[in-house]
């Protein structure tokens, strides 16, 4: 198809507005942020910042802290994103087999999804406190501890309950992504499942998980980004104590640039980031395509 | 049916818009660790205030004024609606622009205004942040540009001066100062029959003697520190003989590994590992609840903790005391607040101003809602002399301010990540602090 001259302009107009938002919001810091990432910019060197190469990048790969705020991440990653996909499938199941009140229990399902981090994060700060509801209910009502335990205070600890944190409130979004998926296999596969005699989980692993298959990519897709990206509950929650075991790569980040001022640090661990969660999105990909062949 | 469906998706609109607008709000949390782990705590405020700042006359030249006195506080009320008109009338042609934020977002801005060049003209500044802005070269040397700096500085206290004080030179004047004493709950030091703890051995021992259970069969402890960085662990250190580094601060081996200084970190790490003291970790009570309801018996506080006790428990019995004093004498650590302009201010109408803010007036003034006073004469007045501040001022003049070097910041980190191992049993006190001194080393070597 041909277009005009004039109507290209009436297209680059009308693109105009959102092309310089996003190239001064988005596309502007990304750049900066990369040229930033090769000098040393912090407060020495706020006004005459000087070339350091891959300095930055160097210092990100050998600092302990990163190591283990990497590690974090990763453990997070691994075990939040099966958790919440796993129980979010089997619950987006059981409501699309019940007939009554479906739709209450997909918003009891997705209530924690619309919670505020913030609040959740607060929320079960207290109830995980040494002195919180949980120790409570196991010392003085179920007698099942006899002193108080330190929950939050030891680096599994913590990370443990900002993981499970992170699994309750995304069994909702999973919930509502495969419930959708889920209407979408044909009801024809199954009743040829059926004549050929295959069982409730036969027919769970030959016809409806290969059916989702593509939601199933998406979502690990979407939630390893999101788990890599975890950062509001764990600053609330432990706020990377004791002594930075509990930090996660972004928590240290913002420790870093924002309380050390060392953004050039920052700017490279960020590009680090960014580089892993691609080869991570890609091998996603490929392990997903092979399957299919 | 029908029906159903539509109630149902009303309560989702309203359940996602609340959580939208309560995410807006600033977290409790987050206040309650900022104000334990640093010395300018004040009650959380939400938004941050200014004054109006509408231009009467062509010539006016307006200043950017910069604080973290909290929007609701009583000190905001008094910078504006007294000290400011106060100072205009005084000044016609200069106006000033106060803008409040809270005391971790001040140093956030400043540092990114730094890189974009919107910095305001005068700033109040934690007296820790001094030396990171030095660095970076912003900060106006007061005593090579202002002709009547001796005369100014002559009537404001010298060890709080000091912390505005850089390779020689003074990059701020100070504005209020503070430092930490011991707060004690009076009745449990009665039931325990224990005095108040006057020396080292002595605060060991009452520590110990207080914690246990209490009536309730709650844990109770003796003592409470709400973190492990320089500003909770340099009043042990100094007063048990210690150091962080040589006077000239360029080296820490020798001093943050001394024995003495290994001696305080040992101390600290027996007590947790009694059960006697308790504070750092995440889990634990906040600081002030804990002493309100009786679970923490002392503490090492500064000034606007009687504010926030008479505030959150106005009814608690507790008294103060000097810091125990040990091999070291009784040494606690200074904290405070600058003021100070930026290369980039109207330097005459900002150096007015900073003036009048470190006057008598301005300072008494300020010292009726509870700061205290770096101006001699208004330490010498009747309101400092009365006010709830009155037994800090004594613990003020041994005070000693933490290393003044642009690195602290990476320094304390790393202090309260060797301590850590150490309380946590990981590594032996020596061993941590022999570690410690080689990174305070690298760092101040830089």
């Amino acid at each position: 198809m041909r277009i005009s001259t004039k109507s290209k302009w009436q297209i680059a107009l009308l693109l105009l507005p959102g092309l310089l938002i996003f190239g001064t919001f988005t596309l502007y810091p990304i750049i900066k942020l990369f040229y930033m990432s090769f000098f040393e910019w912090d407060f020495k060197n706020a006004l005459g910042q000087s070339f350091i190469g891959m300095g930055n990048y160097r210092e990100v790969a050998g600092d302990v802290y990163f190591r283990t705020a990497f590690v974090n991440t990763i453990l997070y990653t691994l075990i939040t994103v099966p958790g919440q996909m796993v129980i979010g499938f089997l619950i987006a199941l059981l409501i699309s087999q019940v007939t009554k009140f479906k739709v209450g229990y997909r918003v009891l399902y997705y209530l924690p999804v619309v919670t505020s981090w913030v609040i959740a994060s607060l929320v079960f700060k207290y109830v995980f406190n040494t002195e919180g509801l949980l120790n409570y209910f196991l010392v003085n009502i179920a007698h099942v501890a006899g002193k108080n335990v330190r929950w939050l205070d030891t680096r599994w600890g913590g990370l443990a309950v900002a993981m499970l944190l992170g699994i309750w409130k995304g069994i909702g979004w999973n919930m509502v992504v495969f419930l959708a998926a889920l209407q979408t296999v044909s009801q024809d596969l199954y009743e040829a499942a059926e004549v050929d005699g295959a069982g409730p989980v036969r027919k769970l692993f030959a016809v409806t998980l290969p059916g989702i298959r593509g939601t199933i990519l998406f979502a690990l897709v979407m939630l390893t980004i999101g788990g890599f990206n975890v950062f509001t509950s764990v600053k609330m929650i432990t706020g990377g104590e004791p002594a930075h075991r509990t930090d996660v790569v972004l928590t240290w980040m913002y420790y870093k640039a924002f309380s050390a001022g060392k953004f050039g640090y920052s700017a490279a661990l960020s590009f680090l980031i960014t580089l892993a969660l691609a080869v991570l999105a890609v091998i996603q990909f490929r392990l997903m395509q092979k399957k299919d062949r | 049916m029908k029906a159903h469906k539509k109630i149902l998706a009303i309560l989702l609109t309203t359940v996602i818009c609340l959580a939208a607008m309560m995410g807006c709000g600033k977290s409790p949390v987050q206040s309650e660790t900022d104000s334990q782990s640093q010395e300018t705590a004040r009650k959380a405020s939400s938004e941050p205030a200014e004054t109006e700042s509408k231009a009467k006359e062509p010539l006016e030249v307006t200043i950017n004024f910069w604080h973290h006195y909290s929007a609701q506080s009583a000190e905001n009320e008094t910078l504006t609606k007294v000290l400011i008109p106060k100072f205009e009338e005084e000044n016609p042609g200069i106006r000033v622009n106060a803008v409040s934020h809270e005391w971790a977002d001040l140093h956030e801005k400043l540092l990114i205004s730094a890189q974009s060049g919107t910095l305001p003209d005068v700033a109040r500044l934690d007296s820790a942040w001094v030396p990171e802005l030095w660095e970076m070269g912003i900060l106006t040397s007061l005593d090579e540009e202002m002709s009547d700096f001796d005369e100014v500085s002559g009537a404001l206290l010298e060890s709080a001066m000091s912390t505005a004080r850089i390779d020689g030179h003074f990059y701020g004047l100070a504005l209020n100062t503070n430092t930490k004493i011991l707060f004690y709950n009076v009745k449990a030091l009665a039931e325990a029959g224990i005095d108040v703890p006057e020396t080292m051995d002595e605060f060991v021992t009452a520590v110990k003697a207080l914690a246990g259970t209490n009536g309730n069969g709650q844990q109770v402890w003796g003592y409470n520190e709400p973190a492990l960085s320089g500003w909770n662990l340099c009043p042990f250190i100094w007063s048990m003989g210690g150091s962080l580094t040589d006077e000239a601060q360029t080296k820490g081996s020798g001093f943050i590994n001394s024995p003495q200084t290994v001696e305080a970190i040992e101390m600290f790490a027996d007590l947790y590992a009694d059960g006697a003291i308790t504070g750092w970790n995440s889990g634990d009570i906040p600081m002030t609840d804990g002493f309100g309801t009786g679970r923490y018996m002392m503490l090492l506080e500064g000034p606007w903790k009687v504010a926030e006790m008479k505030g959150a428990y106005p009814d608690f019995e507790y008294a103060t005391a000097g810091m125990p004093a040990g091999k070291g004498g009784s040494v606690s650590v200074l904290g405070g607040e600058d003021i100070a302009m930026f290369n980039s201010a109207d330097k005459d109408a900002s150096w007015k101003f900073m003036k009048f803010m470190t006057g008598g007036y301005a300072q008494e003034e300020m010292a009726k809602c509870g700061q205290i006073p770096v101006n001699k004469e208004a330490l010498e007045s009747d309101t400092a002399k009365e006010a709830d501040f009155a037994p800090f001022l004594e613990a003020i003049a041994a005070a000693k301010s933490r290393p003044t070097v642009s690195c602290w910041s990476e320094m304390d980190n790393e202090l309260s990540v060797a301590v850590t191992a150490v309380v946590s049993g990981e590594k032996t006190a020596a061993q941590a602090m022999d570690e410690l001194a080689e990174k305070f080393d690298a760092l101040l070597a830089k």
